[in-house]
């Protein structure tokens, strides 16, 4: 997903959005291994953020990290990532189901086993008809950002999607007393993933099909109590939750969760710091980070590598950089080390020259656009290679706007490939756009965008997620703002590979990675990016918080700290 | 007056539609999309009919339904939205403007009873110096020191964490939440006025009706202030009207951010951030109206203070 | 010491062979000059604002020989050498979990004499050149404002009626406009549309300067109209206007000779300290997209860097501030100073 903090990040400080690869040498904690829900009962967790997560509230339409975080604990899948940190965290386990079924007919029907006495909040016992049910919610929105792209996997499902109000998915969900099957029209490898994020999370069956405007009742440990943008969320215990699976939803620490808006990034970080918040979801400005580094609040200070990956995207159908060498010179003279002091540091960022981010499926270190290629690791920019491609490409002295957002750490990179344009014989000049109209502008085909700043933080753990969403042929859609291949990159030999994979993950994930590993290697020699850096993410918590655990999938896990 | 709610409210729309890169389907859609929901989407909120037809919808839904909703987070209604963040608003400027106005009053008859001495230019030096900052830098700054640097020091261990209490909530808690955004705010003004109403005092010293009233014996204080002061106070006056117009409509925006304020101002803020039309709509109605009110109110005032202004 | 101010007090200087008595008749404007130039407290400050300006204009010369950096590009990993030893410009976090970056701080040399900022530019650099385009926008529009207010002004409050009805709500709606969103706006349709944007003859593209100094300009005249207005509405009511009228006068003449002098006064106070404004309200435009385009500055946008680093270098955030203060300081004391030379009822005394 496009990371979420576009447009509840102060416009006037600095996001230093950071990300740490495995295995830093960052004295603060990092994640744990074990999954724990013994801490200490009771008590409010105070959490701040600038705005509300934008978007509808509705769970099957929001599509923002900030509410992902808090549904994760009101609402429950058929399935769940392990809630844990580090490599744990993104295995799944059954959560709502008793056991993770395996697929029959070649992959395409899946039939899971409910479990029995689970509750609503409302008081209500869930069962198979609750499934269906969200399922056919799902298309009968109308505005689920990814029922046509994920969810049309299931049988009936296109005809769900030309007349959405009449959504009948008996021919694809049966159920069976407490026994739902799903019946596919293709064996699905992400099908798993798909269930257990928020959009297939179950809600009771009398969910009206219209956007709510705050989460329905839902099967986890907690539930929604107030949903006001302008002014907090707060979240208090469900009465009716016993916990069934610690690994999958185990019961939480404090008795109510808030999370207050309105405050600047600044201002949040001084609340923390004084206690009077337990926890920023904002970024801490690149001005506090001095501040959060000394003895004072190290230990309050989490850093952890992210799963995202932030880039600059060239048009390859736009000249000059429909050119190969051209894009390739670009990546050679990209000195990362100073993308890297802008994003905050070496401890909060780390360069990379490819797609996939590191411990992701299919990674495998790969950067040829740096000084003595062959390590997998960028070192230095090879400039006069640069220059060479550059000369040889003849597109010496062609105009280029530099699209990036107001956004202060976003303004400046797009300021340092100003300079480093124009240093290379470019006529570069800075096109920055507000946040919010930036991102649907360089989707749009029509626009013309040369080369165009964007990032990726993974929806889930699949390596198809980054390439194939954001390189591939069927992400392209001309003169629509919903485009997420921005570089317009479209190889068939490439793709060809891409659809391989897909259908090898089917039954062998193992041997599906290494071609996706392949693909990322053939992506980045094509050069559709400038692959910059994987940023790091940093959880200020108030002295008062125990039990900070940090999930690849869910990053801080609020329900399992404690402030008691 | 609503010939120019209405022209506003228009060239508002008009505005907000002719920058390209805007599309509100898209934003209320999410997060990307597929494009079949953008459609969906368009066609349920009537972002495919007209414009004059879509001015129309939003009127009516802000004015007579009362439904509007943001384009940010549709559980966000705008109309409770503002009325909830009205009272911050007043809150906060009518405080601030209660401290700018006895403030540069204070300043201005210092400065003109000091002329020639010290005083006066160390007075302008100060006022000056007000008037020439930023509003964020300056809250910012006074957030450095009070909440964090000098937070657990005698002088500032008093200020509450940032945000707003309601005054019928907690009347003590509502003041003291206030009292450094009023004083920040009365800064940017107090130098302005100070300046004015002295320049004001000096060209009225030289009157007729100032050299009778000093030859019937008045006491310097007594002409300063009983007959001086009022003829000087139109252009004063006239800068109040409309100062606090545009802040008590949200103009104070920077302030209410820096310090965590739920006012107009905020809301006018974020909805500018994120390019939420039916937000910036009602923020620039509620605006307009206060500032019509007050252009009124000012030139009642005027006769008052002038009795040889005769009334329009 | 504490006497209340009915004479005007040794600033009112006579110019030379005026005397007390009389003040015969030479040209009122010469006499005024001639008092100005007495003034030495305006034209110290007269010399200030000069000197600014000078300072300004001498950027190029500042950057390229003296401060030997170049304030535009960003230099996030470059060095620099103090105290004989080469160190980075942006350095890395030191302390404890060493997160994040700082750039370097005053240095007191010509190169990078207060420090860099976020982007490892020269700041001072950066200040002198930015002091071309905030002097730039901020007085020119802060002139034109005061002319067309004062234009206006003149034309409501002489002729009343309809005129009037028409100017406030004309004045109203102006003052009522979401200047911000037009910003944004205008902004992105002249970033967005290839070669700027194309009005008849006139081509306006993205980092002209004229845009935003008129937008500026009209966004404030509503202020400088309203009190100048209200003065013009008292000062027609006056004896010395009755007594021309009696004698005749056309109405050019009345606003002319008789209503403006008197108005003016308010308006050379205005003048200064709009200027404050002007240069503030500047900065807000550019950092929406309007006026000053990165990595070009002006005052206001390096405040605006500044606020990024005001924990760890509140210099970025004063320096620039404090040219503001100087600048509006001596206009304000120069406007002071004129005013009291165009005084007609100013009462002389003799100095002792």
């Amino acid at each position: 997903m496009k990371r979420w903090f576009v447009g509840s990040a102060s416009l006037l400080t600095a996001v230093a959005l950071v990300a740490a690869g495995c295995g830093s040498s960052s004295k603060s904690s990092s994640s744990q291994t074990t999954s724990t829900s013994s801490g200490a009962q009771g008590g409010t967790l105070m959490t701040v953020a600038n705005a509300a997560p934008s978007g509808s509230p509705d769970p099957q339409v929001n599509y923002t990290l900030q509410e992902w975080q808090l549904l994760i604990f009101t609402h429950d899948g058929l399935v769940a990532f392990k809630r844990t940190g580090g490599k744990e965290g993104t295995k799944l386990v059954p959560d709502l189901a008793e056991s993770i079924p395996k697929p029959t007919n070649g992959g395409k029907t899946w039939t899971f086993t409910i479990r029995k006495g689970i509750k609503f909040s409302n008081g209500k016992t869930l069962t198979g008809a609750d499934v269906k049910a969200t399922f056919e919610r799902l298309f009968k929105i109308g505005d689920s950002p990814n029922a046509g792209t994920w969810y049309n996997v299931i049988q009936g499902a296109d005809a769900c999607l030309k007349t959405p109000k009449t959504c009948d998915l008996s021919q694809g969900i049966t159920v069976n007393g407490n026994k739902v099957t799903f019946k596919l029209t293709t064996a699905d490898p992400e099908w798993l993933d798909k269930l257990a994020v928020p959009f297939a999370f179950i809600l009771p069956a009398s969910t009206p099909a219209k956007n709510v405007n705050i989460p329905p009742p839902g099967t986890g440990p907690y539930m929604w109590a107030e949903y006001a943008p302008n002014k907090q969320i707060k979240l208090v215990r469900n009465p009716y939750f016993k916990e069934w699976s610690v690994d999958a939803q185990p019961k939480g620490n404090p008795d109510v969760i808030i999370q207050k808006f309105g405050l600047t990034v600044e201002a949040e970080v001084t609340q923390v710091e004084n206690g009077q918040a337990d926890w920023m979801f904002d970024q801490p400005p690149a001005d506090r980070l001095g501040e959060l580094s000394s003895s004072k609040y190290a230990s309050q200070v989490h850093v952890n590598p992210l799963t995202s990956t932030w880039y600059f995207a060239f048009n390859v159908n736009e000249p000059p950089f429909n050119n190969l060498k051209a894009r390739q010179g670009v990546n050679f003279a990209t000195d990362r080390a100073a993308l890297v002091k802008i994003a905050g540091g070496p401890k909060l960022a780390v360069p990379t020259c490819q797609v996939l981010p590191p411990n992701f499926p299919g990674y495998v270190p790969y950067c040829p656009y740096t000084k003595n290629p062959g390590s997998g690791k960028w070192t230095a920019p090879d400039l006069a290679k640069a220059q060479q491609l550059i000369n040889a490409s003849g597109t010496k002295g062609a105009a280029v706007k530099v699209n990036t957002d107001t956004t202060d750490t976003d303004k400046a990179l797009g300021l340092y490939f100003v300079g480093l344009l124009n240093k290379l014989g470019y006529k570069a000049t800075l096109q920055a756009l507000s946040a919010d109209i930036q991102y649907p502008y360089i989707q749009n085909s029509k626009n013309h965008v040369q080369f165009a700043f964007s990032d990726w933080f993974q929806d889930y753990p699949a390596a198809s997620d980054f390439l194939n969403i954001l390189l591939g042929c069927n992400s392209i859609h001309p003169n629509s703002n919903s485009s997420p291949n921005i570089a317009q990159f479209c190889d068939k030999g490439i793709q060809a590979k891409m659809d391989h994979a897909g259908q090898v993950g089917i039954t062998d994930p193992t041997s599906a990675n290494k071609i996706w590993a392949q693909v990322d290697k053939e992506v980045t020699d094509q050069a559709p990016w400038v692959a910059m850096y994987n940023p790091k993410y940093i959880d200020f918590l108030s002295s008062r918080v125990k039990g900070y655990l940090f999930s690849p999938q869910w990053y801080f896990l609020l329900d399992q700290a404690s402030v008691k | 007056m609503v010939i120019v709610l209405f022209a506003i409210t228009v060239m508002t729309f008009l505005i907000f539609f002719a920058t390209p890169g805007v599309d509100p389907s898209r934003q209320l859609a999410g997060r990307n999309p597929d494009p079949a929901t953008v459609e969906a989407i368009k066609h349920q909120f009537g972002l495919d009919r007209p414009l004059p037809i879509r001015y129309a919808l939003m009127m009516k839904r802000l004015f007579i339904s009362r439904d509007l909703v943001s384009y940010g987070n549709q559980a966000l209604l705008v109309v409770p939205a503002i009325q909830s963040a009205a009272p911050v608003t007043f809150s906060l400027v009518f405080g601030a403007a209660v401290l700018w106005v006895i403030g540069a009053i204070a300043i201005g008859l210092l400065m003109v009873t000091f002329k020639g001495t010290f005083i006066d230019p160390l007075l302008m030096v100060l006022a000056l110096i007000g008037i020439s900052m930023p509003v964020f830098w300056l809250g910012e700054v006074a957030n450095l020191i009070t909440q964090d640097r000098l937070h657990d020091t005698i002088f500032f261990s008093w200020v509450p964490p940032l945000g707003y209490t309601p005054f019928t909530q907690n009347p003590w808690q509502w003041f003291l939440h206030l009292i450094i955004p009023w004083i920040t705010l009365s800064i940017l003004y107090i130098g302005f006025y100070a300046r004015v109403l002295r320049a004001n005092l000096l060209e009225v010293q030289n009157e007729d009706y100032v050299r009778t009233a000093k030859a019937k014996g008045l006491s310097p204080r007594n002409v300063l202030v009983r007959h001086m002061l009022r003829t000087s106070m139109i252009t004063f006056v006239s800068l109040f009207g409309l100062d606090f117009g545009v802040l008590v409509g949200g103009g104070a925006l920077l302030t209410e951010v820096v310090f965590g304020l739920p006012g107009v101002g905020q809301l006018t803020y974020n909805s500018l951030r994120s390019l939420d039309l039916p937000v910036i709509m009602a923020t620039v109605i509620y605006g307009a109206f206060f500032i019509t009110i007050m252009s009124a109110l000012v030139d009642i005032v005027y006769a008052r203070l002038d009795p040889r202004i005769r009334p329009a | 010491m504490a006497e209340f101010a009915f004479e005007p007090g040794p600033e009112v200087h006579l110019a030379a062979g005026e005397s007390a008595k009389e003040i015969s008749g030479r040209s009122p404007w010469r006499l005024a000059g001639r008092r100005l130039v007495r003034n030495r407290l305006a034209m110290a400050s007269l010399a200030l604002f000069v000197l600014i300006v000078v300072v300004s204009l001498l950027a190029p010369f500042y950057a390229t020989h003296l401060a030997k950096t170049d304030p535009f590009t960003s230099n996030v990993t470059g060095t620099t050498v103090v105290d004989g030893k080469e160190v980075d410009v942006v350095q890395e976090g030191g302390s404890g979990l060493g997160l994040g970056e700082v750039p370097i701080g005053p240095t007191w040399q010509w190169n990078y004499m207060i420090g860099a900022d976020n982007q490892g530019r020269d700041v001072m650099a950066r200040v002198l050149y930015g002091g071309r385009a905030s002097l730039q926008i901020g007085v020119a529009s802060a002139v034109i404002c005061t002319v067309i207010a004062l234009a206006l002004a003149l034309l409501s409050g002489f002729f009343r009626g309809w005129t009037d009805s028409v100017l406030s709500r004309i004045m109203d709606l102006i003052w009522a406009f979401p200047v911000y969103l037009l910003a944004i706006s205008l902004a992105t349709v002249l970033l967005t549309k290839a070669g700027g944007l194309q009005w008849g003859p006139v081509t306006i593209n993205p980092s002209s300067l004229w845009v935003p100094t008129w937008i500026i300009a009209v966004v404030y005249i509503p202020y400088v109209y309203r009190p100048l207005r209200g003065q013009v509405l008292s000062v027609r009511e006056k004896e010395y206007v009755e007594a021309s009228v009696s004698q005749g006068a056309s109405n050019l003449r009345l606003m002319f000779a008789e209503i403006l002098p008197n108005v003016i006064s308010t308006a050379i106070v205005l003048l200064p300290l709009m200027i404050a404004t002007t240069i503030l309200t500047e900065a807000a435009l550019s950092f929406l997209g309007i006026g000053v385009q990165a990595p070009q500055a002006s005052w206001g946008t390096i405040i605006d860097d500044g606020q990024n680093l005001l924990y760890t270098r509140p210099l970025v955030a004063i320096v620039p501030g404090i040219f503001i203060v100087l600048t509006v300081l001596s206009l304000n004391v120069l406007g002071d100073g004129v005013r009291d030379a165009l005084d007609p009822r100013a009462k002389v005394r003799v100095r002792e």
